[in-house]
């Protein structure tokens, strides 16, 4: 089996393609150009490394967030339309949880940011397990700041991931004396993590429906937000779609 | 074996604005099937177009809407020849999901891809509704965000006379139903409304008017008309939304086709075509029918659904031009500002 993983969730442009068990090519980029030029190029380009023909693709991992909604969107689109020519199962992966799967480190707390605007950030921790990773506490969304300085608490080392930790205003913080971040080169996401995420889940026969799979947003459009403040009576049927 | 061009099959997508389209046409002329889901009414509360909700709408809608296409359409993926997209004007995130789609479609079929001109897809909705219609002719295009007089000279070959300076016929018509709380989509209802009224009882301005000036300016027009109605509120009048309905209309009506016959004279061309959201716009359309009758011209206009944002036009517009070679790669990108231009 040979999978086709995508994860255009942040500025990193990333693709992967893996049989069992083995990454045969990953081609990740943060480069000029958008992801919208950029993403099916690297995808032909990523086969031709791996030496796989489409056609004898088995399934296709998609990183479906948290991340840059029109980035996720833009991932999204080619995997399932791509899916649907092929006819063979997508699957989406959570963006935070393939973060987390650089560092398969035991006794350490991955704290997993990524970008939410205006100094807040989507933020999931996990922890290493008996070899299997383990979520803490579950995705929010929170101010970065508040979010490192709570580093603190946490009774053994932190190691800070995602495209949060490569804003400004992590590197002007002073870190928590157990806290740390990760090096440059695992600090982003990157396909092949998604891609053997995706391989387990589609082992374990788990797939997603190429019609109606959405990326996973956490947050609401801020016109929806904005319309429910001003009209709180109608708030309890939620619009969410 | 290479198939005839009359057979060629292509596959269309739209999603530049609040629909979300696919249609499948045989050679340039013939739809097989141009589904289209609309989502007005999730934006109707918001009073207009969202472009994050339409976007998230996008890209839940757009499989299901291919999938319907190619089912209604009896055609299977593998016999589709080349995937036409529009890649520009429109909401960014909207044409994104369209775009990424038809990229991976294109790629995953082995099957080339063209990038088209949603403009250029209006004005090309005429060949669908008029099976005989071929170059040369005057193309009047009034959508939302674009008012434009082209001469189509061949299916490739477009001269601009002239466009919009500043505000669009369709965003006037959106601003001013929104200021007299009338709901979204507003152009309908000004529409409407304007039967009702007396199109004389206010006089509105028209802007370059003078002969042989082909572009339009609508934002002095839409000042006035803004002007009209707070004065008449703080002087405690009750508006008569019919008349002001009325009187507006006119003022754009008598540019639109007082430029269009222009046209159509100095190009010396026999046929005049409208294009765009706003061609449904009935007082419009009986004001350019009735003037065409008067000259001697052809006027024609699409069937109410190919004049909303539809992939038949899309598909259309495509075929010829691909016939000329025009192709796009991988690497197309969504262009929000893309206009009309010489050809």
């Amino acid at each position: 089996m040979s999978i086709l993983a995508i994860d255009t969730a942040t500025q990193v442009s990333s693709v992967a393609v893996a049989d069992e068990g083995r990454l045969l090519a990953e081609l990740t980029m943060q480069g000029k150009l958008t992801h919208s030029e950029t993403l099916l190029p690297h995808i032909e380009q990523v086969l031709k490394m791996a030496a796989v023909a489409k056609e004898d693709l088995t399934g296709i991992a998609i990183s479906n967030g948290p991340g840059s909604f029109t980035g996720l969107r833009i991932g999204l689109a080619a995997a399932k339309a791509m899916s649907y020519v092929l006819n063979i199962p997508l699957v989406g992966v959570s963006t935070l949880q393939a973060l987390a799967y650089q560092l398969p480190v035991p006794g350490v707390r991955l704290m997993c940011l990524l970008d939410a605007q205006k100094g807040n950030a989507y933020v999931e921790s996990y922890r290493w397990e008996n070899s299997s990773l383990q979520v803490v506490e579950p995705v929010k969304v929170a101010k970065i700041s508040e979010i490192v300085a709570e580093c603190a608490n946490i009774s053994e080392p932190v190691i800070l991931l995602g495209d949060a930790v490569q804003k400004k205003i992590v590197g002007k913080m002073e870190l928590p004396a157990n806290v740390s971040t990760a090096m440059p080169h695992i600090v982003m996401p990157r396909a092949a993590c998604t891609a053997m995420l995706g391989q387990a889940k589609l082992l374990a026969g788990e797939k997603d429906n190429v019609m109606d799979l959405e990326p996973v947003y956490i947050r609401r459009s801020e016109a929806e937000v904005l319309w429910e403040k001003r009209h709180p009576e109608e708030a309890s049927v939620p619009p969410r779609p | 074996m290479e198939k005839k061009k009359e057979e060629l099959l292509t596959l269309a997508i739209e999603s530049s604005c609040d629909e979300t389209s696919a249609a499948v046409l045989r050679g340039g002329r013939e739809i097989l099937a141009n589904i289209i889901s609309t989502q007005i009414p999730i934006h109707q509360k918001f009073g207009g177009v969202v472009p994050e909700i339409a976007s998230r709408k996008h890209i839940v809608n757009i499989m299901p809407v291919i999938d319907e296409c190619l089912r209604t359409a009896g055609v299977e993926l593998k016999d589709i020849d080349q995937v036409a997209v529009t890649y520009g004007p429109g909401l960014v995130g909207a044409l994104l999901v369209g775009v990424s789609a038809a990229k991976s479609l294109a790629f995953s079929l082995g099957k080339p891809l063209i990038g088209v001109n949603h403009l250029e897809g209006h004005i090309f909705a005429n060949f669908l509704a008029a099976p005989d219609l071929e170059p040369p002719f005057m193309a009047l295009v009034v959508s939302g965000g674009h008012t434009a007089l082209v001469d189509v000279q061949g299916y490739n070959r477009f001269r601009m006379m002239g466009q919009t300076r500043d505000d669009a016929a369709g965003e006037a018509f959106d601003k001013i139903a929104r200021v007299m709380g009338l709901p979204y989509p507003g152009g309908p209802r000004i529409d409407a409304l304007a039967k009702e009224g007396d199109p004389m009882a206010i006089d509105f301005p028209q802007a370059l008017t003078e002969k042989g000036n082909y572009e339009f300016s609508f934002s002095g027009l839409k000042s006035a008309v803004l002007n009209y109605i707070n004065s008449e509120k703080m002087k405690g009048h009750e508006l008569n939304k019919a008349d002001i309905a009325a009187s507006f209309q006119r003022s754009v009506i008598e540019v639109l086709v007082g430029k269009a016959f222009q046209a159509v004279k100095e190009a010396g061309r026999d046929t005049l075509v409208l294009a765009g959201g706003v061609a449904a716009n009935s007082g419009l359309e009986a004001r350019l029918r009735e003037e065409a009758e008067k000259r001697g011209v052809r006027f024609l206009y699409p069937s109410k659904i190919l004049c909303t944002d539809n992939a038949a036009m899309i598909g259309c517009r495509g075929y010829y031009q691909a016939l000329d070679g025009g192709y796009s790669d991988l690497y197309l990108n969504a262009v929000p500002g893309l206009s009309l231009t010489d050809k």
